[in-house]
């Protein structure tokens, strides 16, 4: 028998029947360290990541036609093969790609695309259809199935301070914590610690908000303690990204109790002069990215370790009229980490022929890459999940 | 003076529920004073207001705290009768369609920045509207509930405040004529593509909304239905001042079968079909029930109301009125038991402390930060409440505001940006705000320490509760009666409990 089961056993047959719930996640930690298994990480790309002059078709024209001032230069590329490669900001990601770290799917979307930002954006976290109004989001319906069990209210963490839907589930939710010093600001309060000790209501919503309460005061404390334990001696960049992506790797390296973590990164929304600030913000990405997997890799946990990245919809093929470019549709998806099935690209670069009304036609429903993922790497059964089956792909 | 009171354990056969079982003891006189729950005159008066309205500010509870019940509804009602326009601060000053075309993307941008402001103005005044008592508080309530359902997200300013005039207008009176005002309202029209719609290229968005969620609700009608009603919608669309305008040319006049009518129905026709089935009135009862009652609906009494609503031709004060005059509305299950909207929240402390924000940029951080904008919906569902409202962000968020108010401390919270901003947002904001706790010490000022807390506890909390004194007593200050009713408001304003009305 594994030490984990082992010790996960020890601890249902003696700590947990005598510790409340809340406080369980705790002592677990001080006792025997179990690590959360296979361990997933979201990147959000708010905003609409021109996916084109991300993954540059530079093998094709019309990519060229179409964007006569805002094209990536072919010799500027960072070529990784016959058809494609990298915006030039993304040395860093460049990197991983050599070492196999990294999958690229293309053309990731849906049917009847949304080009709105809120709409889109709740598509892709809520899994919904384009016409569905959904308001549980993918990863905290994840909870609902999966976490009757849960031991730490921080089972899925999101490195914000609000929480975004696609963490909210019917009856569980993920956690918001930008930082743990600011945590453990806001639930420094001792009336409500003290007020927490007393006995309260049995009804339901008021017990819901104690049990809220509750949980959050103990997280609160947890999470502190674990981010206490290990600081990185890598150099991230210095900047909120870099900060949240830090955050995470120093939380899954002390081995907390927490199995997806979800972070974002905004600012891709160029319908004006998008060459700097796209790329402005792709460096920031894929350097945060490298340092992360470093890190990781270096105390042998990138193994254990999945980064999704996605954006909301990619950006139309043709440049409009202020060297930028406007809402589109289909974009690509990013996996990094240490045990991917299929390193490299997935599947063939865009297919900027045969466009709806300028805009690139989806070739891969994103929910089937959720439900591989929901699958293959943290166990769960998808259709509960995403509302019906969708067909996975050999990714994780 | 040792005080006991009874348990009360009661069971709803009909249902299969139990309600809550209070066993209420009380052990020694000074040491322990633990606060209990029975239903009160003067808290039935609090749950009227409270979700009828958003609650009575301290001269409020004085002046009404005694009064009968039917008393207290037929001011609410007198009261709501006057329904006045909302006017826009600014002379409309509008540029047409086409001159907003030919605008520069950075005047655009800079228009949109304006508009933005407006808005936050209008919300701003519309939570004044629901803080101040001398304006009508059921008003403010119903429209607010309206603008949940009719979910839109408006383009600017004033269309957004045409929107609200609209919904005003009809918050109490005939749902015909209201469902009728949205669906020629250009902020709905633009929103659901209405514009779009046209004879020969129907667009299906409003049609279907009109049907799935503001009407008669999913399950009731084909999706054959969708198609001819969005026929029947043509050429409803609106011009550049957001005034509706019926285009003849986009509009089919063909037979259409609807709901297994048919006839050259117009949109007019089709909201009269809806509202002819039964199961328009059940769904928007439902719905009311649920947002004013109880999250867990009593489908008996949904079918009585919604008779009474059918049978009215839809006459939404009545059906307000049947509610609030009922017995089982006051009854133990349905007191206490909503968690507050953060608007509910926000107007609440607003009138219960006089609270005035020095800028409305706040009032919107405050809003965004608890996951509910006003004029700004996530999507046409609405908010969908209840326990969404509440996870451990948007939970520390609520039991700490008043404290950040109380100490004019900073906003340390982050809200999302907008996905058109360029950078992430800093964090830390000053919110700016005066309270004034002038009536709440003048209102519970002679009476001694043990009754202050008391009253007050009445005062601020609906939920079912069991306080401790003692708790209390090491957090507050007693060096003073102001500064005990200060500390005490200060606390009993933090604890869950007060999410609850």
């Amino acid at each position: 028998m594994k030490r984990r089961d082992f010790l996960k056993n020890t601890a249902l047959a003696s700590t947990s029947l005598m510790v409340p719930q809340f406080l369980a996640g705790f002592q677990r930690k001080k006792i025997f360290g179990s690590r959360s298994g296979k361990i997933l990480v979201v990147i959000q790309l708010s905003g609409g990541n021109d996916g084109l002059n991300t993954v540059v078709p530079f093998h094709n024209d019309i990519y060229y036609r179409s964007r006569p001032s805002l094209a990536v230069k072919r010799e500027e590329v960072l070529k990784v093969g016959e058809n494609m490669g990298f915006n030039p900001a993304m040395q860093s990601l460049q990197e991983l790609y050599d070492e196999g770290l990294l999958s690229i799917i293309n053309s990731v979307g849906y049917p009847n695309p949304d080009r709105s930002h809120f709409r889109s954006m709740d598509i892709w976290q809520t899994a919904s259809e384009s016409n569905e109004y959904l308001s549980t989001g993918w990863l905290g319906r994840y909870l609902d199935s999966n976490c009757a069990g849960c031991s730490s209210p921080y089972h899925a963490l999101e490195v914000d301070d609000s929480l975004s839907l696609a963490m909210k589930g019917a009856t569980h939710g993920g956690f918001a914590m930008s930082d743990p010093a600011r945590l453990k600001r806001q639930t420094e309060n001792r009336f409500l610690k003290a007020s927490a000790r007393k006995q309260h209501s049995s009804e339901e919503n008021v017990a819901y908000l104690y049990k809220t309460m509750i949980d959050t005061q103990s997280s609160a404390a947890c999470l502190y303690e674990q981010s206490q334990l290990y600081s990185s001696t890598m150099e991230y960049p210095k900047t909120p990204f870099g900060k949240d992506l830090q955050q995470i790797a120093e939380l899954i390296t002390a081995d907390t109790d927490t199995k997806i973590y979800y972070a974002s990164l905004t600012g891709f929304d160029t319908h004006a002069n998008q060459k700097n600030q796209q790329e402005r913000l792709l460096r920031q990405y894929a350097q945060g990215v490298n340092v992360f997997a470093k890190d990781l890799k270096k105390n042998g946990l990138l193994k254990d370790v999945l980064v999704m990245t996605f954006s909301e919809f990619g950006r139309r093929v043709q440049q409009n009229a202020s060297n930028g470019t406007d809402h589109g549709t289909a974009n690509n998806v990013f996996l990094m980490g240490g045990n991917l099935k299929k390193p490299g690209f997935y599947n063939a670069a865009p297919n900027l022929s045969t466009l709806d009304a300028g805009d690139l036609v989806y070739e891969v429903d994103f929910r089937r890459i959720y439900a591989s993922i929901l699958e293959d790497w943290l166990e769960a059964e998808s259709p509960a999940i995403l509302g019906k089956p969708f067909e996975k792909l050999p990714i994780v | 003076m040792a005080t006991f009171f009874w348990g009360r354990v009661c069971k709803r056969i009909k249902n299969k529920r139990l309600l809550l079982f209070k066993p209420l003891f009380c052990a020694t006189v000074q040491s322990c004073k633990i606060q209990i729950y029975s239903m009160t005159h003067q808290r039935k008066i609090q749950h009227l207001y409270l979700r009828a309205g958003f609650g009575l500010s301290p001269e409020e509870w004085l002046e009404k705290k005694d009064i009968p019940l039917q008393e207290a509804v037929n001011q609410l009602f007198e009261k709501a009768k006057f329904v006045p326009r909302i006017e826009s601060e600014e002379a409309a000053a509008d540029l047409s369609m086409q001159a907003i075309r030919n605008l520069s993307r950075e005047e655009k941008a800079k228009l949109r920045k304006q508009e933005r402001k407006k808005v936050a103005l209008q919300n701003a005044n519309w939570l004044e509207r629901m803080a101040n008592p001398n304006e009508s508080p059921l008003l403010e309530k119903m429209s607010l509930f309206w603008h949940g359902h009719f979910a839109c997200t408006s383009k600017g300013s004033r269309l957004a405040l045409a929107q609200l005039n609209s919904l005003r207008r009809h918050a109490l009176g005939n749902f015909r004529e209201l469902a009728l005002a949205i669906a020629k309202d250009a902020s709905m029209i633009r929103f659901l593509n209405n514009q779009q719609n046209r004879k020969r290229q129907p667009n299906e968005n409003f049609a279907r909304e009109l049907m799935e969620l503001f009407t008669i609700g999913r399950g009731n009608y084909s999706e054959k239905d969708v198609k001819e009603a969005a026929r029947a919608f043509t050429g409803w669309s609106s011009n550049f001042r957001g005034e509706f305008v019926f285009r003849s040319f986009q509009h089919d006049y063909g037979n259409k079968t609807f709901l297994g009518k048919s006839g050259d129905f117009n949109g007019e026709d089709i909201i009269d079909l809806l509202l002819e089935k039964k199961e328009t009135a059940r769904f928007v009862t439902r719905k009311i029930y649920r947002y004013f009652v109880n999250e867990k609906i009593d489908e008996d009494r949904v079918v009585e109301l919604a008779d009474l609503f059918y049978n009215s031709n839809y006459d939404i004060g009545k059906l307000m009125r049947a509610i609030f005059e009922s017995d089982w509305f006051y009854e133990d299950e349905n007191v206490g038991s909503k968690i507050k909207s953060p608007v509910e929240f926000l107007a609440g402390i607003e009138r219960n402390l006089k609270v005035q924000f020095e800028r409305e940029e706040s009032i919107v951080l405050i809003q965004k930060a608890l996951g509910q904008l006003l004029f700004n919906p996530p999507n046409v569902a609405g908010w969908p409440g209840g326990k969404s409202w509440i996870d451990n962000s948007t939970l520390m968020l609520r039991l700490n505001l008043v404290n950040h108010l109380f100490q004019i401390a900073e906003f340390d919270f982050r809200v999302k940006p907008e996905f058109e901003a360029k950078e992430p947002n800093q964090g830390r904001k000053k919110l700016n705000a005066s309270l004034d706790f002038q009536e709440l010490i003048a209102t519970f000022s002679n009476e001694n320490e043990e009754d202050v807390f008391e009253e007050l506890t009445s005062f601020f909390i609906q939920a079912p509760v069991q306080l401790d004194k003692q708790l209390f007593d090491e957090f507050t200050r007693q060096d003073t009666k102001e500064n005990y009713i200060k500390t005490l408001t200060m606390r009993l304003m933090s604890l869950p409990e007060y999410q609850l009305c």
